[in-house]
């Protein structure tokens, strides 16, 4: 985190280029071409990634992704349940068709009264009250480009903390 | 509202007709506005960086994209404190190789990871979609020669090569290697490739 906040660092790690020929620019020319057409960026990344950054508040912290066998424990929930974590918090999410788009359970672990805000591309966000063993569900939730926003329920005093993840694509 | 006053002021998006280094830094400042758009076009602008870094990690393509989206989520916090526009480029090839890495040691290894070399490493006579990319013979020769680099090489020629798209170079930083070692290894994998390029026309 330091290393990636300081430019200093950067500004010391600066190579310089002036020692390139002309022929080896044209070549890293070539490459830089090339990069673009044998792996291109997935056609709608650019657009998925705008939508989960259109968000009220900046303040963020990203819940990363655990792909379903990584957590020792969760073995068995299933391949319809997804699992997020950030430092202190874990948010398991449960998706089962329902009418014309999905029915939400989910879990967050520690427990609280958190609100949970779904936000699916293209249409209004839906929130839902976590119980005090941190249960949720949402009803209704639209197929397309979702993601999750947890807003802490903070203690008195302390600062109110934002938890987003990643899209998915249901 | 900082949106609204910097668009009324100007009449028009402060990036407009800017590119390159230039672009990104008039985003930056707008962005840190609080102007939406900007990030946007930052996103649009810089998100191929951040895939190539991720892929040239090693990651598939599912667990890439989950990387790119979550480099830039991460971005949003550190908005206000990339005080020099340079320093995002540099920023998100660190933190772009951050993430790869750990979504590689996290338990990834269950998924049977497709390594971005694999992926192109398909014979010419197979008609994979990869070839139909490469129509032009000399890209395919030159992708070739490239993927019978060593791996540092290629690693080292990727993050040139995109340093330099982003007009900012964090090479040494993202390779961890001594400042001075850069050049002439680079000059050698150059060289290497020329050679791999050259030889009886290249592989098939």
């Amino acid at each position: 985190m330091s290393t990636a906040d300081g430019q200093h660092e950067f500004d010391e790690a600066g190579v310089d280029m002036d020692n390139l020929t002309e022929q080896d620019l044209l070549l890293l020319a070539e490459l830089d071409v090339l990069f673009d057409k044998v792996d291109p960026v997935p056609a709608d990344l650019v657009e998925r990634v705008q939508f989960a950054i259109a968000l009220e508040d900046l303040d963020v912290e990203v819940a990363r992704w655990e792909r379903a066998e990584e957590l020792a424990g969760v073995r068995g929930a299933g391949p319809n349940t997804v699992t997020f974590t950030v430092e202190d918090l874990t948010i398991m999410v449960s998706f089962a068709p329902a009418g014309a788009g999905y029915r939400f359970d989910g879990w967050l672990v520690p427990g609280g009264p958190h609100t949970v805000e779904v936000r699916v591309a293209g249409h209004s966000s839906t929130t839902a009250e976590a119980d005090e063993g941190g249960r949720f569900a949402v009803d209704d939730v639209p197929k397309g480009t979702t993601q999750l926003v947890v807003h802490l329920a903070n203690g008195t005093g302390s600062r109110p903390r934002t938890i987003v993840t990643p899209t998915l694509m249901l | 509202m900082a949106v609204d006053t910097w668009d009324g002021l100007t009449g028009h998006d402060p990036w407009e007709g800017l590119t390159g280094h230039d672009r990104h830094a008039a985003c930056l400042v707008a962005a840190r506005a609080g102007n939406r758009k900007a990030l946007d076009v930052l996103v649009a602008d810089l998100t191929p960086l951040v895939w190539h870094v991720t892929r040239s990690q090693g990651l598939d393509k599912v667990h890439a994209e989950d990387v790119v989206q979550t480099v830039w989520l991460a971005l949003l916090r550190h908005l206000d404190r990339l005080q020099q526009p340079k320093a995002l480029a540099a920023w998100l090839i660190v933190t772009a190789r951050r993430e790869a890495q750990r979504a590689k040691t996290t338990g990834f290894d269950r998924e049977t990871p497709v390594a971005a070399e694999d992926l192109v490493d398909i014979p010419a006579q197979v008609d994979g979609p990869e070839q139909h990319a490469l129509r032009d013979d000399r890209d395919r020769r030159l992708w070739a020669a490239f993927k019978q680099l060593t791996d540092r090489c290629q690693k080292l020629l990727t993050l040139t090569v995109l340093s330099g798209r982003a007009q900012y170079d964090a090479v040494a930083e993202a390779l961890e290697m001594p400042r001075g070692s850069i050049g002439p290894t680079r000059g050698r994998c150059l060289t290497s490739l020329r050679e791999l390029l050259d030889s009886e026309g290249g592989p098939q």
